[in-house]
């Protein structure tokens, strides 16, 4: 290997101090064009640009003044910067080529290419399969190892084959070749040398570089992928959201900011007095801005709770009651049948399995099959009520009737059914939670409490549950935030989906109406963050209990 | 204590402990076996009530001097349950009395009681102040005039080994001979009828293209968090950790506007990319390797070893049950989300659905037959199934394992 004489090195080094001033003046370009090209963008959009593109070229400029000084803090700015660019210009180039778009094509020839997918995964086994086998010989060993790898290559041949890649492949290069597209080919080769001539050893000297650089760049340069995705599909999207909650967007037009007048709608409510219970509601409230939610009567009078959006708040009653009802259920079942499993009896794994089965399935194919179990003239629900009443009236000589529910289209029973679907899908997964927190507990504390002569129900109260008390809170606030959430089950068990007289409209339901039906998509993020809101609130609520606990404990 | 009184109370103890555990583990396989069940299931054996475990079908037989193959019931003779074909259904029946002695009932088949004085010329009787017909009906060779009091339809059933021997008796009443007997047919009808195998395959390859792409952003970015010390480090993991938390449904408006901006609506690329960069992906990765010993990496590097190779060579290899688990998870929550792809997949595009999307319209379209729908919830139900029951060692364990952390 040649050492580079420092002539070159500085010669090198000019040239990416003009690099870097091109580059802030490409953005200060593309900025011009921008606010100049009549094509119509949105504003938020174009303000998003500008930001972006100013601080790139700022950032270029004060790195161009860093190389031309020799700090080393100069060639992390330009790896910065280049990378961004390398990264912007090839997405750009994926997405003119029709790569993300041509997912749908690969849909169609998939199924194809499925078979040859088998034989890569016998080909892996086989590959695999010799750490199993007992030690024999070692070169029998490497050839199954060897005839693994030929058979994974042979299938990934005739996978990427049947599902047409080649075809795909020239699509990709003619869509390419237009002046976007090749535009940003141009610019992967230039981010692309400027790259890799900032990361050679004498560059590197040349500016200083430190042991621990090298640590700051792979750690950024690891999590680039991650952290740049998670900008643009979470932590943007999540000030967006925050943003639409003070327009009127409606997907389609340029969003008006309305202020707070979103949720403003939603606290729009009255409380009234009633002089009878069942006195009509135009009597004590304006109805041209106000629904009816719900009275409660109290003796010879009531209290009549009117929203101008009745249905956030009949929503917002469900969803509540929904989580009252569903997370007890869902909990305490799922804490005795832990302490039962929890006893070193055989076959408790695969009892463990089992309760774990329905947290896995689909919501939607599961209740799908509740809806037939639920059936009110077939379903087994209705047949084993049936069955247990015939039984007790037997056995006591009773008379009790078959109600015979009419389990979805009551509107008295439809949020119950949506409970029991939702506790019977958690209680598995709850319950392999409990046991791992009841497998952390030190036996010693019950060999302690026997010889103290405690009982089992002692034990229980004294040790097991306060012991548990972190598992608690965290299954009690993940349970919680799951129902807080509950729209699947609702929307494919009812029919229509908000349920008989609007008994199962959930919070996550009706901000699907509004977002997704109605096309009120500021309205719809504002009853997000109420949603978020609420969530936190009980989660706040539950850590303070919990915390309060642990010191009474402490 | 005495050791057998001992014995006792732990067999009773033991016995308890089964029964409310047997008793749970059929309360959640239950909804499973019916889905099964009914999915082999033919229509109209899913209407039945009450209902059964088992799909069954109506036994048939072919008998001499039939074209078709008749269907065989169980009939009463003698005190004896015999299995006989009904030959002929529908057969409607009167049952005849003579007018002064209503008790003596006859059964005769309408076709062959002829009213008394030709049908123009119908002779009546007064009966109870009614004016009742009168019909001419033959007892034991001798025809008699009697009037009709009710009507009944019965069906005539055949002994299948010897076509003279009759009986009759309502159909409807009558238990069918049935026999067990599967119907996977199901599946291949939902599979045509519904574009079940495109939505299958759509799913297979959202979720095999999320797997991978999140796998490897988060192996990277744990591995940054765990390993790698650079400013900003921490200040960014408490970030992603406070997003765990934060529900998707916050994100449902905004990501689908920028969906609109990118033009990816009505895209399977929609349902992919947004889904590669996870949060809690990277946290369990990063949790997986921050337990990893520093030593060996340390030696690594002096060998003159890259991020890369240590990353690839050792690390990647030494953490199979860790991605295995992630890998899980990702399947898991990728096959069977729903909102997302109903937001972001037009209905009327069929070729883009997903299994879950199918299942929805499936429950519209077929509302009459739940055998099929059930046999399309198999569909979606079953392989997320053999993935839990491959990986669930790892799986549960590790499910276990970050509750006790969080």
């Amino acid at each position: 290997m040649h050492s580079h004489s420092s002539e070159q090195t500085k010669l090198t080094l000019h040239i990416h101090f003009v690099w870097r001033i091109v580059f802030a003046f490409l953005m200060i370009v593309g900025m011009y064009v921008l606010w100049t090209s009549p094509a119509e963008r949105e504003s938020w959009q174009k303000i998003i640009v500008t930001v972006v593109c100013s601080l790139a070229a700022i950032l270029s400029i004060y790195g161009a003044t860093q190389i031309n000084k020799g700090n080393h803090s100069g060639r992390m700015i330009a790896l910065l910067l280049d990378y961004l660019g390398f990264a912007t210009a090839l997405v750009m180039a994926l997405n003119t080529g029709e790569i993300f778009i041509g997912i749908d094509a690969l849909g169609q020839t998939f199924p194809q290419g499925i078979p040859y997918l088998g034989i890569v995964i016998v080909g892996y086994f086989l590959g695999s399969l010799d750490e199993y086998l007992p030690t024999k010989k070692a070169t029998s060993e490497n050839s199954l190892k060897t005839v693994g790898r030929w058979i994974m290559l042979l299938g990934g041949i005739l996978f990427l084959w049947q599902i047409e890649a080649v075809n795909g492949a020239v699509y990709f290069f003619s869509k390419l070749i237009q002046p976007l597209g090749i535009a940003s080919v141009i610019a992967i080769i230039i981010f692309g040398i400027s790259l890799w001539s900032m990361s050679r050893p004498h560059i590197a000297q040349a500016l200083g570089v430190k042991t621990g650089h090298e640590q700051i760049i792979n750690g950024w340069l690891f999590l680039s992928p991650n952290l740049l995705g998670f900008l643009i599909f979470f932590a943007g999207p999540l000030v967006l959201s925050l943003y639409f909650s003070f327009t009127d967007s409606d997907a389609f037009n340029t969003p008006n900011w309305v202020g707070f007048d979103n949720y403003a709608r939603i606290l729009n409510v009255r409380f009234a007095l009633l002089e009878t219970p069942t006195q009509l509601a135009r009597e004590v409230v304006d109805i041209k801005i106000y629904d009816e939610v719900d009275r409660f009567v109290i003796g010879n009078t009531g209290i009549l709770f009117a929203a101008a959006d009745k249905f956030f708040w009949l929503a917002l009653r469900n969803t509540l009651t929904f989580v009252l009802f569903a997370v007890p259920l869902s909990v305490i079942p799922a804490l005795i049948l832990s302490n039962v499993l929890n006893s070193k009896l055989p076959g408790m794994k695969f009892f463990r399995a089992v309760y774990f089965m329905p947290s896995i399935a689909a919501v939607v194919g599961i209740a799908l099959v509740w809806q037939w179990l639920y059936n009110a003239t077939i379903g087994y629900i209705n047949y084993f009520i049936t069955l247990g009443i015939e039984f007790w009236n037997n056995l006591f000589n009773l008379a009790i009737v078959d109600p015979k529910i009419q389990w979805v289209s009551d509107e008295r029973t439809a949020l119950l059914a949506v409970v029991i679907i939702a506790a019977w899908q958690t209680m598995g997964f709850n319950t392999v939670l409990f046991l791992a927190g009841l497998q952390n507990i030190p036996g010693e504390l019950y060999e302690a409490a026997t010889v103290d002569g405690a009982g089992a129900w002692d034990k229980f109260w004294g040790i097991t549950l306060p012991m548990l008390a972190p598992t608690t809170f965290y299954v009690v606030s993940t349970t919680t935030i799951q129902a807080m959430q509950v729209f699947e089950q609702v929307f494919i068990l009812m029919n229509p989906p908000e349920g008989p007289n609007n008994s199962t409209i959930t919070l996550v339901l009706y901000l699907y109406r509004s977002g997704f039906q109605n096309f009120q998509q500021g309205y719809a993020s504002a009853i997000a963050w109420v949603l978020f809101i609420v969530i936190f609130g009980l989660t706040l609520i539950q850590f303070q209990r919990q915390r309060r606990s642990s010191i009474y404990e402490s | 204590m005495k050791l057998q009184s001992y014995r006792l109370i732990r067999f009773l103890n033991n016995f308890f402990i089964y029964f409310v555990l047997t008793l749970f583990a059929f309360i959640m396989l239950f909804p499973f076996m019916y889905m099964l069940s009914t999915s082999f299931k033919i229509p109209a054996d899913t209407f039945r009530y009450p209902p059964r475990m088992l799909p069954r079908d109506p036994v048939t037989i072919e008998v001499d001097g039939f074209e078709k193959p008749l269907p065989l019931y169980y009939v009463e003779i003698n005190g004896e349950q015999k299995e006989f074909a009904l030959a002929q259904s529908n057969i409607k029946i009167g049952i005849y009395a003579p007018a002064d002695n209503l008790s003596a009932t006859v059964e005769r088949r309408l076709t062959e009681v002829k009213p008394t004085g030709g049908a123009t010329n119908q002779q009546t009787v007064v009966v109870n102040d009614k004016e009742e017909k009168l019909f001419d009906v033959e007892v034991d060779g001798q025809i008699i005039p009697m009037i009709l009091i009710s009507q009944t339809t019965v069906g005539e059933f055949i002994n299948p080994e010897n076509p003279d021997e009759k009986v009759s008796q309502n159909v409807r009443l009558s238990t069918p001979v049935e026999s067990i007997s599967w119907h996977p047919e199901n599946y291949k009808q939902i599979v045509e009828l519904n574009n079940m195998a495109r939505a299958l395959t759509n799913t297979a390859l959202v979720t095999i293209l999320v797997v991978i792409g999140q796998l490897v952003t988060s192996v990277f970015g744990g591995y940054a968090f765990a390993r790698l010390k650079f400013p900003g480090r921490d200040t960014l993991f408490v970030f992603y950790l406070g997003t765990i938390m934060i529900p998707f449904v916050m994100l449902i408006v905004p990501l689908y506007q920028l969906m609109v901006v990118i033009g990816w609506t009505d895209r399977l690329a929609a349902l992919i990319i947004p889904w590669i960069f996870t949060a809690y992906g990277t946290f369990l990765m990063r949790q997986h390797f921050i337990t990893f010993p520093k030593e060996i990496e340390e030696a690594a590097l002096l060998d003159g070893a890259s991020r890369f190779q240590i990353l690839k060579n050792i690390i990647i290899p030494a953490s199979v049950p860790a991605l295995a688990t992630q890998a899980t998870f990702t399947f898991l929550y990728a096959w069977n989300s729903f909102i997302w792809p109903l937001v972001i997949i037009n209905v009327g595009n069929e070729k883009n659905h997903v299994l879950t999307l199918a299942l929805n319209v499936l429950r519209g379209r077929a509302s009459d037959t739940p055998n099929l729908i059930l046999a399309g919830a198999a569909i979606a139900i079953i392989p997320p199934l053999i993935v839990f029951i491959l990986g669930q060692r790892f799986f549960v364990e590790s499910v276990a394992s970050s509750g006790v952390k969080g």
